[in-house]
C-alpha cells in the first residue's frame, strides 16, 4: 500500500477570490514525481498554493501527509520554490546564506535562533548545487538562474519529503534548465523525495516526471506519462501531431 | 508633521468657533452691537466696557496657543458679520491687514487696539548679547516689535481708550454708558499699576527669568525689572541645547531661585530647567488667552496680573508693604 | 566649549542616554517598517496618537496620564493597519491613510464637541529630547529591553516574512502573530517616545537610518547594524552639533539623517563604480 502524500478530494476554489479550480481529485503518493501542466491562466500554480494553505479553498477539501491543508503543521515536511518573478524585492538586503537558511525554520520551535550546525547544513547544501561561491552575495544582485537556484536551495535545504517547486525554470536558458530537470530527477530517484512541479513545458517534463496532471480549470489528465501520450483526450486537445511531437522530441 | 498637525487643529477651531457662532447667531437675533476680539485682554476691555449693551465674543478658542494663530473662512465670516472688530496691532496679527481688505468697511468698524502705544523693539533671548532690552538694533524682523503691549498697564489704559472709541463710533445711542465704564476700568488698571509699583519696588531681587517665549518685556520696562527668557517672541521655535544651558548658566549666576512658566503651553522645557538649575518654577500668566476652565469660570484680565504679582512678589523675594 | 562641560549637564546626559535608546529601537523596527512598505506608520499612528490624546485632554488626563487613553487606541489602531492590508487587500500606506485619518477626525470631532481646552493641545502632545525626565530615561531604558527582546526572539521569523510571506508560512512562521509583534512593537514606541521626543524625530528616525542602511548593508544582520548605528550616532552628533552651532536639536538631528543618507547614496555610487570597472 504506497503512502499518500498528497491528495486533494473535488477541490475548488471561487472566482471572486482570485481563482478558478474546479472539482480537482487526485491522490500523490511517495516516491512519485509530478509534473503539473497546462496552459497559462488554467490555475497551475493556485493549485499549489490552495495545496499549501496560501489561496483559500471554497469547495472540497485537500490533504498533506494525511492532514488537512488548513490545519496542516508538519511544514519541516514540505519544500517550496514559488514563482520568482513575484517574490524578489531588488533592494531586499539578504545575502543567499541568509535566504536559505530561511528554509531551516520550518524545523524550529520558538524561539527559532540558528545554531553553528545549521550554518555547516546550508554551507553543504550551497556547495551541492554549485552556489557556494556567491554565499555572501546579495539576493538581488544575482541573475534569474542563480536567484532560482538559491531558492530551490532553500526549499531543500530542511530535507523536505516533498517538494514543491513552481515555474523553476522560467528564468533559466534551456541548457541549465535542461540541467535543472536533471538535478530534480536525481533528487526524486535517489533521495525518495517526492517532487511536484509546475511548468508549461510539458515535452521536457514528460521525459522526468512519473506522472502527469494537466490542468486547464479542471483536472483534464491525471496519470503516467506513458498514458498522457496515449490518452485520446489529449490527442483531440491537441491534435495527433503536436501529442506526437511533445511524447517523442528526443 | 507640525504644520499638518497645526491645520488639524486649525479646522477644529473652525469647527468650533463654527458651532457657538451658529448658535449664537440665533439667540441673539437682537440689534445689540455685535463685537469680535482677538486676544483675552481686549476681549475682557470690550466686555467691561459694553456691560449689558453690546455682544462681545473671542476669536481664538480656549487653550489655542495665539502665535500660530491663523483665522479661518468661518472666522472671516465671524469678522464681517460683526459691527466692531478688535484686534492687538499688526506685530500680533499680522494677518488682520490684509483680511480687512476683503470686508465691507462700512457697516465694520475695526479697532487696532495698539494704535498710540509705547512699542518695546525685539526681544532679550538667553543666549543673545545683553545689549539690554529695549533697543536691539539688529533686529531680524522687518517690524520686530513686541506684540504683548498689554503688559504694559499704561498701554493696557491706551487700549481701552482706543476700544472705547470704537464702540462711541459703532454704537453712538449707548456712548454715554460705554464712556462711564471705560473710565471705571481704567480707574482699576491705574490702581493695578500703583499696586504693581508699590509691591515690586523693594525686592531682594531685581531679575525674572522665564522658561517659555518672550512675553514679559512692557513689564519688566514698566518696573524697572530684569527681564530673560528661554525663547524669542514667537513661542515657535524650539531651543537648541546650548540655549538651554546659557539659561540654566544664566539662572545659577544670577541667583534666583525660581523660575517662571507660561500658561496653556506645556511646561516640560521650563521644569527641566527648573531642575538642571535647582530652583522652583512658579507661573507667570500672559494673558493672551485663556484655558476652558478659566473661561467658564469668568476670570478676569486684572485678577490675573493680581496672581501674577503674587507670584512675581515670592519669586522677586519682596518685602510687601 | 569641551566635551565634558556639556556632558555636566544632566538634561544632556538624559539626552543623549534616551534618545540613544530611542534611536537604536526606531531605527531597527525601522528596517523591518520600511521593507514591508509601511515605512509611513509612525505619521499614521502619530495621527491616531493626536486623536487619542484629544479624548485624554478631554478628560483632564495630561502627559503621563493621557497615556492610559492613547496607548490601547494606537495599539489597536496598528493592528486596524494590519487588518486592512490582509482582509481589504490595501497597500500598506492606503491603510495608513486610513487609520490616521480616522484617528485625526475622532480628534477634531471631540474638540468640537468639548468647545475648546485648557491648554495647547500641541505642546502637550509632543516631547522634546532636551526636556527628558529622569523617569523618562526608565521608560525608554524599558521600552528599548522590551522592544530588543522580542525583536531578538522573532529576529529570524521577521527576516522571513519580511523576505516573503507566502514562503515564511510554508515554513511554518505565524504570519499574523509576526505581523502583529511588529506592529505593535511599533505601536508602543511611537506612543511612549512621541512624548519624549517628538514625533518629528521618531519618523524621521523609522525612515531614514533604514533606507541609508539599504543603500550598503551586504547582509540582512549588517543592515541592521548599519541602521542602529547611523541612528545613534545622529542622535550623539545631532545633540553636540545643536550645542555647538545654536541650532534646534531635533531638527539638526533629522538634517543629519539627511546627510548620512546622501553619504551613503554617494559611498554606494562610488563603490558600485569601483565593482563593476
Ligand atoms: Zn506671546
Amino acid at each position: 500500500m504506497p503512502v499518500e502524500i498528497v491528495a486533494t478530494e473535488g477541490l475548488g476554489c471561487s472566482y471572486r477570490e482570485g481563482c478558478v479550480l474546479e472539482d480537482i481529485s487526485f491522490t500523490v503518493t511517495a516516491g512519485d514525481y509530478v509534473g503539473i501542466v497546462g496552459p497559462n491562466g488554467s490555475g497551475k500554480s493556485t493549485l499549489v498554493q490552495a495545496l499549501l494553505g496560501l489561496v483559500p479553498v471554497s469547495s472540497g477539501a485537500a490533504r498533506l501527509f494525511g492532514s488537512r491543508c488548513d490545519g496542516f503543521n508538519q511544514w519541516g515536511r514540505v519544500g517550496y520554490l514559488p514563482q520568482s518573478l513575484h517574490l524578489l524585492n531588488p533592494v531586499f538586503p539578504a545575502t543567499v546564506a541568509e535566504v536559505v537558511g530561511l528554509g531551516l525554520l520550518s524545523l524550529k520551535s520558538f524561539p527559532r535562533r540558528f545554531t553553528r550546525h545549521d550554518r555547516n547544513t546550508v554551507d553543504a547544501l550551497l556547495e551541492e548545487l554549485g552556489i557556494y561561491d556567491i554565499r555572501t552575495k546579495l539576493i538581488g544582485e544575482l541573475s534569474g538562474g542563480q536567484q532560482q537556484r538559491v531558492l530551490l536551495a532553500r526549499a531543500m535545504v530542511n530535507e523536505p519529503e516533498l517538494l514543491i517547486l513552481d515555474e523553476p525554470t522560467a528564468a533559466l536558458d534551456p541548457e541549465t534548465r535542461q540541467r535543472f530537470y536533471q538535478m530534480i530527477a536525481d533528487i526524486n530517484r535517489t533521495r525518495g523525495v517526492t517532487v511536484l512541479l509546475v511548468t508549461h513545458d510539458t515535452g521536457v517534463i514528460g521525459q522526468h516526471a512519473s506522472k502527469m496532471l494537466y490542468l486547464d480549470k479542471r483536472m483534464l489528465f491525471y496519470g503516467s506519462f506513458e498514458d498522457f501520450c496515449h490518452s485520446p483526450e489529449m490527442s483531440s486537445l491537441f491534435g495527433e501531431h503536436s501529442q506526437h511531437l511533445m511524447c517523442h522530441r528526443h | 508633521m507640525r504644520t499638518l498637525l497645526l491645520i488639524v487643529l486649525s479646522l477644529t477651531a473652525m469647527a468650533v468657533a463654527g458651532l457657538t457662532g451658529c448658535t449664537r447667531g440665533e439667540q441673539q437675533a437682537s440689534t445689540k452691537l455685535q463685537v469680535v476680539t482677538t486676544l483675552f485682554p481686549l476681549f475682557d476691555f470690550a466686555r467691561i466696557i459694553a456691560g449689558e449693551r453690546a455682544e462681545v465674543t473671542m476669536l481664538l478658542p480656549p487653550g489655542m496657543e495665539p502665535h500660530s494663530f491663523e483665522p479661518k473662512p468661518n472666522d472671516i465670516i465671524r469678522i464681517s458679520k460683526s459691527g466692531l472688530f478688535i484686534y492687538t496691532s499688526r506685530y500680533m496679527e499680522p494677518w488682520a491687514e490684509t483680511i480687512l481688505k476683503g470686508t465691507d468697511r462700512r457697516s465694520l468698524r475695526v479697532v487696532d487696539a495698539g494704535q498710540g502705544v509705547s512699542y518695546l523693539k525685539g526681544s532679550a533671548e538667553v543666549g543673545h548679547d545683553h545689549a539690554g532690552h529695549g533697543d536691539h538694533g539688529t533686529d531680524d524682523h522687518a517690524a520686530g516689535m513686541d506684540p504683548h503691549i498689554w503688559l504694559d498697564f499704561s498701554n493696557a489704559v491706551v487700549i481701552v481708550n482706543n476700544i472705547l472709541t470704537g464702540f462711541v463710533a459703532a454704537d453712538p445711542a449707548n456712548a454715554p454708558l460705554y464712556r462711564d465704564n471705560a473710565a471705571a476700568l481704567n480707574a482699576r488698571l491705574a490702581d493695578l499699576d500703583r499696586r504693581y509699583r508699590e509691591g515690586l519696588s523693594s525686592c531682594a531681587s531685581r531679575t525674572f527669568l522665564h522658561g517659555g517665549h518672550y512675553t514679559f518685556g512692557y513689564l519688566a520696562r514698566r518696573y524697572g525689572l530684569e527681564y530673560r527668557s528661554l525663547s524669542g517672541i514667537s513661542s515657535e521655535s524650539e531651543p537648541s541645547a546650548a540655549k538651554m544651558a546659557a539659561m540654566v548658566r544664566q539662572i545659577r549666576s544670577s541667583g534666583v531661585r525660581y523660575l517662571f512658566a507660561e500658561e496653556l503651553l506645556s511646561p516640560r522645557l521650563t521644569e527641566t530647567l527648573a531642575g538642571e538649575a535647582g530652583v522652583e518654577v512658579l507661573k507667570l500668566h500672559g494673558a493672551h488667552n485663556l484655558g476652558k476652565d478659566d473661561v467658564q469660570r469668568g476670570i478676569g484680565f486684572i485678577e490675573l496680573m493680581e496672581q501674577n504679582l503674587a507670584n512675581l512678589q515670592k519669586g522677586l523675594a519682596c518685602r510687601s508693604k | 566649549m569641551n566635551i565634558l562641560e556639556i556632558l555636566s549637564y544632566g538634561f544632556i546626559q538624559r539626552a543623549l542616554l534616551a534618545g540613544t535608546l530611542i534611536a537604536v529601537l526606531c531605527s531597527v523596527l525601522g528596517v523591518f517598517l520600511v521593507l514591508r512598505r509601511l515605512s509611513l506608520i509612525g505619521d499614521g499612528l502619530a495621527h491616531v496618537t493626536f486623536g487619542s490624546t484629544a479624548i485624554a485632554l478631554a478628560f483632564k488626563l495630561y502627559s503621563a496620564a493621557s497615556l492610559l487613553v492613547s496607548l490601547p487606541v494606537v495599539l489597536l489602531a496598528s493592528l486596524g493597519i494590519l487588518k486592512l492590508t490582509e482582509k481589504a487587500r490595501l497597500s500598506g500606506d492606503a491603510a495608513i491613510g486610513i487609520v490616521s485619518a480616522v484617528g485625526i477626525s475622532a480628534g477634531i470631532m471631540l474638540a468640537s464637541v468639548g468647545g475648546g481646552y485648557n491648554v495647547d493641545l500641541l505642546s502637550y502632545l509632543f516631547g522634546n529630547i532636551l526636556s527628558i525626565t529622569y523617569e523618562e530615561v526608565l521608560i525608554a531604558a524599558g521600552l528599548f529591553c522590551v522592544v530588543m527582546l522580542l525583536l531578538g526572539l522573532f529576529f529570524n521569523d521577521l527576516l522571513a516574512i519580511t523576505f516573503n510571506e507566502g514562503l515564511a508560512r510554508v515554513s511554518g512562521v505565524r504570519t499574523n502573530l509576526i505581523n502583529a509583534v511588529l506592529v505593535m512593537l511599533t505601536a508602543l514606541s511611537v506612543v511612549l517616545a512621541m512624548k519624549l521626543v517628538g514625533i518629528m524625530l521618531i519618523s524621521s528616525l523609522l525612515i531614514l537610518p533604514a533606507v541609508s542602511a539599504l543603500q550598503l548593508a551586504r547582509s540582512f544582520k549588517a543592515c541592521i547594524a548599519l541602521a542602529a548605528l547611523q541612528g545613534c550616532c545622529s542622535v550623539v552628533a545631532g545633540i553636540f552639533v545643536s550645542f555647538l552651532t545654536n541650532l534646534p536639536t531635533s531638527a539638526t538631528i533629522v538634517m543629519l539623517n539627511l546627510l548620512f543618507f546622501g553619504a551613503s547614496c554617494g559611498l554606494r555610487r562610488l563603490l558600485g563604480a569601483k565593482s563593476s570597472s
